[in-house]
């Protein structure tokens, strides 16, 4: 049996050979004046030149694109060091020009490579150029340095936008234990604050936050849900100032979808809020003003009947002092009374009706509702002598909120009426109109009170605006505009010509979804 | 990670192999810059990343190359060169280099013939053999050094302070040998060694 050798394998120019011909890497071999020596399979494949054809020819005149400047000085700092000089892929791209034909690597016209120069034999000065195709890792490297440049491209969008989000949206961020995390200067500037001072405090202090009690266990409990809630808070800024917000509370969860808080959202409404209350108030100052004149109205409307009574009781008195007192008289005056007395707790009613909160959407004729508005103003119009007048077709009807209408006409009608009041004249006049227009109904109030001067005119329908020193709120136009625009969704206008003032009251014939105050 | 301080003596013999390595870094310099240069004599600092990091802080000036080879032995680690703008623009005029792909590469060698010729030598001094990856380079701005991560996986850092010097330009420059733990537990034996046979 022959024994195996254990022995390093003996230097052996064929192994050498061999191996270098199968290796998978250019190999040139050079001497100190750039002269190829050696040129393997490898490069013969690669470069469909025959080692031949080339042998102790200077490697740049073979390769007319080598800076021969530049590898005579990475050879003879080799062979000085005694250790390799390299060009990288990423500096020089390619020593050697190998065209690629590979589709997916198709970025590149020629095979990047880096290239060892090795100090291969230095008592004669050769040099060994060993080539490796980094074609693969450069293509890699370039889409990767791509996608980081893009990255941070996005990057700094984002920051951007994050930037402006801060700056605009109103936003708290709360870990589960109610503890503000995060809150956006938007919201910081309207309370006046400092990020420092809101952070890790508690969402629901109560110096800050002014919520009913029942509202915060609604909360806990979307909180406990994890659901979507909407609702309004106060907060009250640093100064004093009180922010009303409508919040959209949304629960918040990390990358791996665990539960880790809630984002607040908000919404300032402070000063729609304060529009809102304004008007509200506005309105119940206006129902109150409309109180007294309507009384005044009734003191009106009674007199009459009341001296019908009054009349007709005296009138029995004497009879009866005179003793032709019969039968018949008695059940007369007694009709008379009774009707009388009816009347009169009809406008009670009516005046009842008007101040209760009606909501309902109703359909009624014009004629009716200005029978209904008038009817408090009658005795009024007489006593001034006004000459009133209808240009209506009876059978216009309307569905809307009724008693609204009727405030509506009766301050306009109480305008004129003031009006006429404050002048001599003959002729004194209201008359309306109405009529339809497609899907509107058009109401249109005249007078002949002595008009409104222009500068006045446009200021008629601002709040509190009157030029009745004492005896006027100034809010009768204000409260007609406020109901007719948003609750009736119509429009009102107001022209005033020589002696004329004429109201435009333009209304939907049928109403829909809406809620009146 | 448990610090491994060089001793006062440890860190003189240090000196004395930078030097005898850097004579013959400087002639071989000198070589591929076809000129006289002289390098002067390095200036020898070891620090912990955490130093180093802060020196990348104190550095002025906004833009530098910085090209790094890895090296491998019994002693291993990762040099690294780091060279100013006007230096290199120094280089490039000296070399008359046009284009940034050639400034690059002489860059890159210049780091190979500092880093191979110190490295080399000082493993040779020790009884070792080291062998060179290839270098890399990259322009990096100084405030992005500090969460380069590439640093953070090693501990100690040799660092030398140099200045290359020929006809009336001058290029600074500085090298870092960075190492980890291992290597500089070698390296302290090794240096005890010398040090033994020195008394
Ligand atoms: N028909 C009209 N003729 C002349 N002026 C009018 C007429 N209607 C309104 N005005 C003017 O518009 C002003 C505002 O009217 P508005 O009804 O809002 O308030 P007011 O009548 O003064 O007060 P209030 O309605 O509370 O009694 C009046 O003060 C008056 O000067
Ligand atoms: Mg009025």
């Amino acid at each position: 049996m022959a024994e195996k050798s254990t022995q390093r394998y003996p230097q052996n120019n064929n192994l050498n050979e061999k191996l270098i011909a199968s290796i998978d890497n250019g190999i040139i071999i050079l001497n100190d004046e750039l002269k190829i020596l050696y040129f393997n399979k490898w490069l013969e494949l690669h470069t469909s030149i025959k080692e031949g054809d080339i042998i102790g020819e200077t490697i740049d005149s073979v390769f007319t694109n080598i800076n021969a400047r530049t590898l005579q000085r990475k050879v003879k700092t080799a062979l000085r060091m005694g250790t390799p000089t390299f060009y990288t892929a990423s500096v020089t791209k390619y020593l050697i020009p190998i065209k690629i034909d590979q589709i997916n690597i198709s970025n590149f016209k020629h095979m990047r490579q880096d290239v060892s120069v090795i100090p291969f034999d230095l008592k004669q000065q050769y040099v060994a150029l060993i080539i490796s195709d980094q074609t693969n890792m450069t293509n890699i490297h370039n889409q990767l340095t791509f996608n980081i440049k893009k990255i941070n491209e996005l990057n700094l969008e984002l920051l951007k936008e994050r930037k402006t989000i801060d700056q605009r949206v109103i936003l708290t961020k709360i870990d589960t234990r109610h503890h503000i995390t995060d809150i956006s200067l938007a919201y910081l500037e309207l309370l006046d604050m400092k990020k420092g001072d809101m952070l890790k405090s508690n969402y629901f202090d109560t110096q800050r936050l002014r919520i009913s009690q029942e509202l915060k266990e609604k909360i806990f409990d979307y909180m406990q849900r994890k659901e979507v809630l909407k609702y309004e808070e106060i907060s009250l800024s640093s100064t004093g100032k009180e922010i009303c917000l409508l919040n959209t509370l949304v629960p918040e969860y990390d990358k791996s979808a665990n539960h880790i808080g809630f984002i607040i959202f908000g919404e300032n409404i402070t000063s729609a809020k304060l529009v809102q209350e304004h008007q509200t108030k506005l309105l119940e100052n206006s129902r109150t003003a409309a109180m007294g004149e309507m009384i005044s109205m009734i003191a009106h409307q009674w007199r009459q009947p009341l001296s019908v009574i009054n009349t007709v009781v005296a009138t029995l008195k004497i009879k009866k002092a005179l003793n032709i007192l019969n039968d018949e008289i008695i059940d007369e005056s007694y009709i008379k009374i009774e009707n009388t007395i009816t009347y009169l707790s009809e406008t009670i009613d009516d005046f009842r009706n008007f101040f209760k909160h009606n909501k309902e959407l109703k359909t009624f004729t014009i004629a009716h509702l200005l029978q209904k508005s008038t009817q408090l103003l009658k005795a009024e119009i007489e006593v001034l002598n006004i000459d009133y007048e209808e240009d209506i077709d009876i059978n216009i009807e309307i569905t809307s909120y009724q008693n609204e209408l009727i405030q509506t006409i009766i301050n306009i009608l109480k305008n004129s009426i003031d009006a006429f009041k404050e002048i001599n004249t003959e002729n004194q006049k209201i008359s309306i109109k109405a009529y339809e227009e497609i899907a509107h109904i058009i109401i249109e109030i005249e007078d002949n009170a002595g008009g409104i001067p222009q500068e006045i005119l446009s200021k008629v329908f601002e709040p509190y605006f009157s030029t009745k020193s004492k005896n006027g709120t100034g809010l009768g136009l204000y409260v007609c505009k406020t109901i007719i625009q948003e609750h009736l969704k119509g429009r009102i206008t107001m022209k005033s010509k020589n002696d004329h003032t004429l109201t435009l009251i333009e209304l939907p014939k049928i109403l829909q979804n809406s809620v009146a105050v | 990670m448990i610090e491994i301080n060089l001793s006062e003596d440890e860190k003189d013999v240090l000196q004395e192999l930078m030097n005898v390595a850097y004579g013959n870094a400087t002639a071989i310099v000198a070589d591929m810059l076809d000129a006289f240069a002289s390098l002067s004599i390095p200036n020898i600092k070891i620090m912990n990343i955490r130093e180093l990091l802060n020196t990348f802080h104190s550095l002025k000036g906004d833009s530098y190359f910085f090209s790094t080879q890895a090296f491998v032995g019994e002693f291993s680690g990762e040099c690294a060169f780091f060279i100013d703008n006007e230096s290199a623009n120094n280089l490039a005029i000296h070399l008359e280099l046009d284009g940034e792909e050639d400034l690059n590469d002489a860059i890159l060698e210049l780091t190979n013939i500092l880093t191979s010729t110190l490295t080399t030598r000082l493993a040779k001094e020790m009884n070792t053999q080291v062998q060179f990856a290839l270098p890399s380079i990259s322009k990096i701005p100084l405030n992005e050094m500090g969460s380069n991560n590439a640093f953070k996986q090693y501990s100690q850092v040799i660092v030398i302070d140099t200045q290359l010097n020929f006809h009336d330009q001058k290029i600074n420059g500085e090298i870092f040998i960075l190492t980890k733990d291992g290597s500089i537990k070698w390296l302290k034996n090794q240096l005890n060694d010398i040090l033994k046979t020195i008394i």
